[in-house]
């Protein structure tokens, strides 16, 4: 409505110019209008509102002098010193452009009983009831007069007879009264009004608190099938409950006999559920691009499916991934590319479900679809699933054939379990720093700094505690680090040995034999190894939150080890432990 | 100490005096009498370099800031406390003979350069609303940072005159106009704000006031009579421009309605008292209640889409530490050229800035200055446009600055300069 009227008011501006113009020219007078125009855009308000006032003399309903005074005056937060000149406007021409600025000044004048009367002078005139009560609830509503706001609304909801009128505007003020249920009521109207609606409602609808979920949910009716089901779909998704609303979707979409509006509905909820990162949401993402895909035509249809059977994948449930991949196979429409896509995707599910033997067979068979560096990193995959199996020997195997510093790392990797030091460390420094992702090169970094140290070439126990450690045994790795640091001297290995054991004994929950563990390696003073125990000991104390313990743990390291390349994180967190910088 | 005290005896005292002496000894003890904390690009940890100072004063020690040697290096006795605490802080020093210090100050004497003794840590305090996290403040992030004990008051604390316990106080980005930092229009119905305006509608109930615009003018008033009475003032951001309106609005009503149920009054500007103000003159109020800024002294106008001006770098003057040892003290850098950050108030109008005083900084070629300093009875003030020297286009809701990341922040070392200015002790007379 402001826009429209500002539209008129350019025209009058306009127009006056065009009228004046030759007069400007004999007089060069700008008219009162132009002047009050002039004065407001360099910012003069007061005198600019003076200036229009002058023009409401000769004619107390012009608009354009009306808005400009409004415009002077909330410039200097004085609109509420106009109502004479919009009362003398309204006598004069009443207008649905007056009527709107009446209401806006008397709400800045705090006249709640004005309004009202305007309000349903303005609707008396209208044949759309809707528009005075809308801009009389709006500026309550701005003025958080919640219940004021509520009943424009509804009146104006009563005088338009439309049931559904004015529903979005009564879901925000029923949120904003933290009825939650009263909210969802409308909602469930407004949609019927526009399904453009859903998005603002799924919005407002998600910060429903947890207590009144329950209950709006049963008004929602997600079982249904009704227009409740997607909004009521997306927010258990975004509650953290996207299986269930993955079926609810599935149960209203079979019900529903518009087959383009299903369509629409799921592909909203896909959309939604894409962006939560949880197993469950990968499930129920995968769940609903069935649908969509099942709704599709046949090329699109097999992409949407091996985007399911990846969402499966990811979400745990390599049985319906599978089931997705077999109707891509079965498919013969489907584009060469995306076979290929499909058989890396089976690969990846049947490795990840631990079907290794399978996978191989797939390696074996369709393999050559596949890129030589996609066949690569799958056949590493493959190898270290083996190797976490504990099948050092079919990941060698699998390992051998590739001559990449990916490769080499793999079966540096491999070598150091078995315990074959030497050969671990020709590998590890052949694959160099840049193999793999930067955390694997750090991985390998760390082990490389563990092994350096101790002089023997071979040493199964310390390979045989690190395949536990691949394994997830972590009570088995540390007591395997334990016996492989017995009889190794602290300088060749025993610290670094058992400062991992410390480290794995922290990670594992048991802080007492950590704290123990850390404390003997720090008392071993070898360089590098020591320093690291203090520290490790310091991030502990914090973790249990024995602040002064750490902090004088991180004194003594600095003042003793001054030259360690550890003391600047040491003084960062002695920082964070006092208070000195953001904990990070 | 009050801050007349400490210039005129400057003046007096001239260069003979030495506020630190360490009793001459053995050859070989004389190898380490003294630490030197170098403030040039030698030092590790500029920042933190105040901190081991302000420390050894806190111990009772003494110390010496050589200003204009070495950016303002720092000369202190060689015991295990201070080597330890430079140690662990990271803080790079130089062991120094007695005899080298001399060669030091003879080297000083010579110079455009000076010794002040460094004799009392300051009491300091800052201003802040309870429950306010330490990462929105330049300064209490400084502070933190460096290891300088603060307390912090607020509305309740200085109207019930606490304030003459404290040598030193900061005030940050308050709104002493009382109209929440003009967010609430903006920002209406976001949590933080509703805190805000709870917070202090609450405390301008519990100390009897009718609304927080009229708290906060007394507030202000209190600071300034602390001012009077010889307290060092150091205020950056909104609490520059916003103390000065407050004080000068005494007797006006310059809070939009939202703020006091009141409409600001329409000829504020022309009704202004600003010989009431410490460092400004003829500002125009900002009358719109929407646009967050206060009015024309500062020169950025950072949430003004119209006005807003681009970010430069400041340049610090140079003064003679011999002629001018406070200013050269609060300008005591490694860097000469400072790149600008923005905030609330950001710099302040040369035009708007009474006569008599001193700026210490601004952007060459610009109308204003960015870091301006005063006296006011007894006591003197600084004040120091912007938000954070290192997040130069701070907005609310930023990731926290760490410190750990800019040891060298030439633009906080100048808040550091300022906490320690109050510890320089009066040079004895020379008789």
């Amino acid at each position: 409505m402001r826009y429209v009227v500002r539209g008129t008011w350019c025209v009058v501006v306009l127009g006056t110019w065009c009228v004046c113009a030759p007069v400007r020219l004999c007089a060069q007078q700008p008219s009162p209008l132009q002047r009050a125009f002039d004065l407001e855009r360099r910012g003069s308000y007061p005198l600019a509102a003076d200036a229009y006032r002058v023009v409401l003399r000769t004619d107390p309903a012009d608009q354009s002098a009306l808005l400009g005074l409004e415009r002077s005056l909330s410039a200097v937060d004085r609109v509420a010193e106009m109502a004479p000149e919009v009362r003398a406007g309204l006598v004069a021409h009443p207008s649905p452009a007056l009527y709107g600025l009446a209401l806006r000044v008397w709400a800045a004048a705090g006249q709640v009983d004005s309004m009202r009367a305007t309000a349903e002078q303005w609707a008396a005139g209208e044949s759309d009831k809707i528009v005075p009560y809308r801009d009389w609830g709006d500026l309550l509503l701005q003025r958080r007069d919640l219940a004021g706001a509520r009943r424009a609304y509804t009146l104006g909801r009563a005088a338009s007879g439309k049931p559904e009128a004015l529903s979005a505007e009564l879901a925000q003020v029923a949120q904003l009264s933290g009825d939650f249920s009263g909210s969802a009521r409308e909602w469930l109207l407004a949609q019927k009004v526009s399904p453009g609606y859903r998005g603002a409602a799924v919005s407002a609808l998600v910060q429903t608190p947890e207590r009144q979920r329950e209950e709006v949910l049963k008004i929602l009716a997600p079982e249904s099938g009704g227009d409740g089901t997607f909004l009521a779909a997306v927010l258990l998704a975004q509650w953290g409950d996207p299986l269930r609303g993955a079926e609810a979707l599935r149960r209203a979409v079979a019900a529903a006999t518009d087959g383009r509006a299903g369509l629409a509905l799921v592909a909203g909820f896909v959309e939604q559920v894409r962006a939560l990162g949880t197993r469950d949401a990968r499930r129920a993402l995968g769940q609903s691009l069935e649908l969509l895909a099942d709704r599709q035509a046949a090329g699109p249809g097999a992409r949407t499916r091996l985007e399911a059977a990846r969402a499966f994948a990811d979400g745990g449930d390599p049985a319906s991934a599978r089931r997705m991949l077999a109707l891509i196979a079965a498919d013969r429409t489907a584009s060469g590319d995306l076979a290929v896509q499909a058989v890396r995707t089976l690969l990846e599910v049947q490795i990840a479900g631990g079907e290794l033997e399978d996978a191989e067979s797939t390696l074996t068979s369709r393999g050559d679809l596949l890129s030589i560096d996609d066949r690569g990193l799958l056949r590493r995959r493959l190898a270290l699933a083996w190797m976490r199996k504990g099948e050092l020997g079919r990941a060698d195997r699998l390992a051998a054939v590739d001559s990449s510093v990916d490769g080499a790392a793999l079966m540096g990797r491999l070598a150091l379990l078995r315990g074959d030091l030497k050969g671990a460390k020709l590998l590890f420094q052949q694959a160099g720093p840049y193999a793999g992702t930067r955390a694997e090169a750090t991985a390998r970094t760390a082990l490389l700094a563990l092994i350096q140290p101790i002089e023997a070439d071979s040493l199964p126990a310390l390979g045989a505690a690190l395949l536990a450690l691949e394994q997830g045994d972590t009570v088995a790795a540390v007591a395997g680090l334990d016996r492989a640091a017995l009889g190794l001297p602290p300088k060749s290995g025993g610290a670094q040995i058992g400062l991992l054991a410390a480290e794995l004994e922290w990670a594992r929950g048991g802080v007492v034999d950590a704290e123990r563990r850390f404390k003997v390696v720090a008392a071993t003073t070898v360089p590098a190894t020591a320093p690291a125990a203090e520290l490790g000991l310091a991030r502990l104390l914090v973790s249990l939150h024995r602040g002064p313990e750490a902090i004088a743990q991180l004194e003594h390291l600095i003042l003793t080890y001054p030259r360690s390349a550890l003391v600047p994180e040491a003084r960062h967190l002695l920082d964070e432990v006092r208070g000195a910088v953001p904990a990070t | 100490m009050k801050r007349r005290d400490f210039v005129g005896a400057m003046m007096v005292g001239g260069l003979a005096t030495r506020g630190l002496r360490v009793p001459r000894r053995s050859v070989a003890a004389d190898a380490a009498d003294y630490i030197l904390i170098p403030m040039d690009d030698a030092q590790a940890e500029h920042l933190k370099a105040y901190g081991v100072t302000f420390r050894l004063l806190e111990r009772q020690g003494r110390g010496e800031w050589l200003l204009n040697y070495r950016n303002g290096s720092f000369l202190l006795p060689a015991d295990a406390g201070t080597e330890r605490d430079a140690a662990l802080s990271g803080v790079t020093t130089l062991s120094i003979s007695a005899s080298e210090a001399d060669r030091i100050r003879a080297e000083i004497a010579g110079t455009n350069a000076d010794a002040v003794p460094l004799e009392k840590a300051p009491k300091v305090a800052v201003y802040v609303p309870p429950g306010t996290v330490p990462w929105d403040d330049a300064v209490t992030m400084a502070l933190n940072y460096a290891g300088i004990k603060f307390e912090k008051v607020w509305d309740a604390e200085v109207i019930g005159d606490k304030l003459s316990t404290y040598d030193w106080l900061h005030l940050h980005h308050e709104d002493f106009t009382g109209q929440y930092s003009k967010f609430y229009l903006t920002y209406a119905g976001a949590p933080w704000l509703r805190e805000m305006v709870e917070l202090n509608t609450q405390m301008a109930r519990r100390l009897g006031f009718p609304n927080v615009p009229a708290t906060k003018k007394a507030v202000a008033e209190k600071i300034r009579a602390f001012v009077d009475r010889g307290g060092f003032l150091f205020a950056m951001c909104t609490a520059t421009e916003t103390l000065d309106l407050a004080l000068a609005a005494h007797d006006v009503d310059i809070a939009a309605s939202y703020a006091d149920n009141t409409p600001m009054d329409p000829g504020a500007s022309a009704r202004l008292d600003w010989a009431h103000a410490l460092a400004f003159t003829g500002g125009q109020i900002e009358a719109s209640p929407t646009v967050p800024q206060f009015s024309d002294i500062d020169g950025h106008q950072v949430n003004s889409l119209g006005r807003r001006q681009p970010l430069g770098s400041y340049t610090l003057f140079e003064y003679s530490a011999k002629i001018d040892p406070v200013n050269t003290m609060l300008t005591q850098s490694h860097r000469q050229v400072i790149p600008d950050f923005y905030g609330l108030t950001t710099s302040f109008m040369k035009n708007r800035i009474k006569p008599g005083v001193t700026i210490l900084a601004d952007e060459p070629g610009a109308p204003w200055a960015k870091y301006i300093h005063g006296e006011l009875g007894q006591g003197t003030w600084t004040f120091y446009g912007g938000h954070d020297p290192e997040d130069p286009q701070h907005a609310i809701g930023d990731p926290p600055t760490d410190l750990s990341l800019h040891p060298h922040s030439p633009g906080y070392r100048l808040i550091l300069n300022n906490v320690l200015f109050p510890a320089a002790k009066k040079k004895e007379l020379k008789t």
